[in-house]
């Protein structure tokens, strides 16, 4: 933040009309602004807000909760939340002119990849033009924007329901950073008959476990300081999990623990039938893990892990 | 009044060795010599429907849901008034906490909370020994002396839990219930161990009047998610009832989204109750279904 305070100084020190020095400092003050936003520091949620949402007017009694208060408000589903980075949920009521009730929910995730995470969680379609991507479903509309993830409700849902949904997205969404970053690792997913939506972005193995159930036991030792990503590919509901961890000593120890565990021995990479009669594979590459999950047929496993391997590959010898 | 289903049969069967059964469930008192090991080692379940109980706007009628429960306890217990049966599992000296669930999206009725409020007391217990709560289990002085226990809510898709289940449902007499929260609350049945709860539940009923089949994110809710089942599934053993509970959600889903869509995650904190815990028991095979009522789109 001190580079881009210093930068935009240098800047202002070359400006000779005030047209330029009153534009520098809107410039300035929207670098710092954002810079704070992106580094986590304390924003006062409840001020992000707006007063008034077309004929909806915000009641007084906004509230905010924190990751231990968090099951005041959502009781044990607030687990979804704490197994990102999640720091507190700001809640306010609204009231319309004809009576509607709007509920507007503003997550501080503490970074663009854990609010992407959450909104991946239980995703099952995603439309641009709100944020980083919105979906609309009945009553609630959630999107994720920069650390945010929103999730805007009716307590009626009817015919006006989705107007009155979007229009309070885009008012909310005007007033957040507007950059939004995918995870990286979601890049590294290979296109070729990915199911469209079906990523799913976490760290937990609880997390992992509710989108595909592993073992009850942590085999992949997961944690806050691993990166995952879940998807499913065609033909039939092939699953390609990739796992990023700290270092290569921590995937090494993960891939030996799933292969003994789960692959019953396996090699690196070798497709092995399992009880259900699907195939899963196991292979480490530097830190990341590539785990073909389901696939019906040794060959479609070996295509997959293949795809998967080049992805990461690349994204390593780019230096990264 | 609903028709029960072989009705005759079943309540003559019912009656001497059936009541064991549920009393071996419930922690009381069971004289084991007038019972065949095969029918101890069953759980009794009476799901009982109406088609009238809840209105096309959502509206539930109090009246069928007392006379829905009072017909349940008759089958589950094979007497002929309901209030005898009540007077088998509640004593005029008992203090009777009502546990309830309050999620303000899908809470216990309050008209099921009536229903079991007026037989507690018909059963000769004082009105100051009766409380219905949920939240403040703990700090609720009825609760705190509480002898017995009656475990009431809905069931509802949840997104750590899999299901809010009646084994669930005594999270909160717990100070902290992320405690209970690893491995998807595959624990709870720990719950019943806990002094304040352990051998005391007389009764648990799963409120399936509108169940919810499906979330929308993470803790959102959706009418769109909830159907009129119109039904309760009564039984002494709350594992056996949850497992009746959940096989109607996955029904449900299945029909719903046209193809077989488990739920995220597993509730497999039912059957490690039953496996693990041996709070009650999971295992079809060992469950004595009573179906009483409307049929149509039963889903079992």
């Amino acid at each position: 933040m001190l580079a881009q305070e210093n930068a935009a100084k240098d800047l202002l020190s070359g400006m000779r009309t005030s047209w330029f020095r009153y534009s520098a400092l809107i410039v300035l003050f929207v670098l710092c602004w954002c810079g704070k936003q992106r580094h986590g520091e304390a924003v006062n949620l409840t001020d992000l807000f707006p007063l008034q949402i077309s004929s909806c007017e915000c009641q007084a009694d906004t509230a905010t909760y924190d990751r231990e208060t968090i099951f005041d408000y959502i009781d044990g589903a607030g687990e979804v939340y704490r197994s990102f980075d999640f720091r507190e949920v700001a809640v306010a009521n609204y009231v319309c002119g004809d009576g509607a009730k709007l509920r507007i929910e503003l997550f501080d995730m503490g970074s663009d990849a854990d609010a992407y995470g959450v909104f991946s969680y239980g995703r099952e379609q995603e439309e641009i033009g709100i944020g980083g991507g919105y979906e609309l479903r009945g009553s609630v509309l959630s999107f994720w924007q920069n650390r945010f993830y929103v999730c805007v409700s009716v307590e009626e849902s009817d015919a006006s329901a989705g107007e009155m949904l979007l229009a309070a997205a885009s008012t909310v969404s005007q007033r957040l950073p507007q950059e939004s970053i995918r995870p990286s690792l979601i890049d590294l997913l290979p296109s070729d008959n990915l199911v469209p939506y079906s990523d799913r972005y976490c760290h937990l193995h609880q997390a992992l476990n509710y989108h595909y159930y592993l073992a009850r036991e942590n085999v992949l030792h997961l944690d806050s300081t691993t990166n995952a990503v879940l998807a499913r590919y065609r033909p039939g509901s092939t699953l390609l999990l990739l796992v990023e961890y700290p270092d290569t000593a921590r995937a090494s120890s993960a891939a030996a623990s799933f292969m003994q565990t789960i692959l019953l021995g396996a090699k690196n990479a070798e497709p092995m039938s399992l009880a259900s009669g699907k195939f899963a594979s196991c292979e480490q590459i530097s830190r990341y893990l590539i785990i073909v999950l389901e696939s019906p047929s040794v060959q479609s496993a070996l295509n997959i892990g293949e795809l998967a391997r080049a992805r990461v590959a690349e994204f390593l010898s780019q230096g990264q | 009044m609903s028709k029960p289903i072989h009705l005759v049969t079943r309540r003559d069967f019912i009656k001497g060795a059936g009541c064991a059964a549920v009393g071996l469930a419930a922690g009381l008192p069971v004289l084991a010599e007038e019972t065949p090991q095969e029918i101890i080692n069953k759980s009794r379940v009476v799901l009982i429907r109406n088609r009238d109980v809840v209105s096309g706007d959502g509206k539930i009628d109090g009246a069928l849901v007392q006379q829905m429960l009072d017909e349940a306890m008759m089958a589950l217990f094979g007497k002929d008034k309901a209030i005898d049966c009540w007077r088998q599992i509640i004593k005029p000296t008992d203090v009777v906490g009502i546990k309830s669930n309050v999620w303000k999206y899908l809470p216990t009725p309050l008209e099921v909370e009536q229903a079991i409020m007026n037989r507690v007391l018909e059963a000769g217990v004082a009105k100051g020994n009766v409380a219905i709560d949920d939240r403040d289990v703990l700090g609720n002085v009825v609760f705190q002396r509480a002898t017995a226990l009656i475990n009431t809510r809905p069931m509802r898709t949840h997104a750590w839990s899999g299901v809010g289940s009646l084994v669930k449902n005594y999270i909160m007499f717990v100070e902290n219930p992320p405690d209970y929260h690893d491995d998807a609350c595959a624990g709870l049945a720990k719950l019943w161990e806990l002094p304040m709860v352990k051998g005391k539940t007389r009764l648990n009923i799963l409120v399936m009047l509108t169940p919810q089949y499906h979330n929308v994110g993470p803790h959102h809710f959706d009418k769109a998610y909830v159907w009129s089942y119109n039904g309760l599934i009564v039984s002494t053993d709350p594992v056996a009832a949850d497992s009746i509970g959940l096989k109607i959600i996955q029904q449900k889903r299945r029909l719903a989204f046209g193809e077989d869509r488990p739920l995220q995650p597993i509730a497999h904190h039912i059957a490690i109750a039953d496996r693990e815990y041996h709070l009650g028991n999971s295992n079809p095979g060992k469950i004595d279904l009573i179906r009483l009522g409307w049929e149509n789109d039963i889903l079992i």
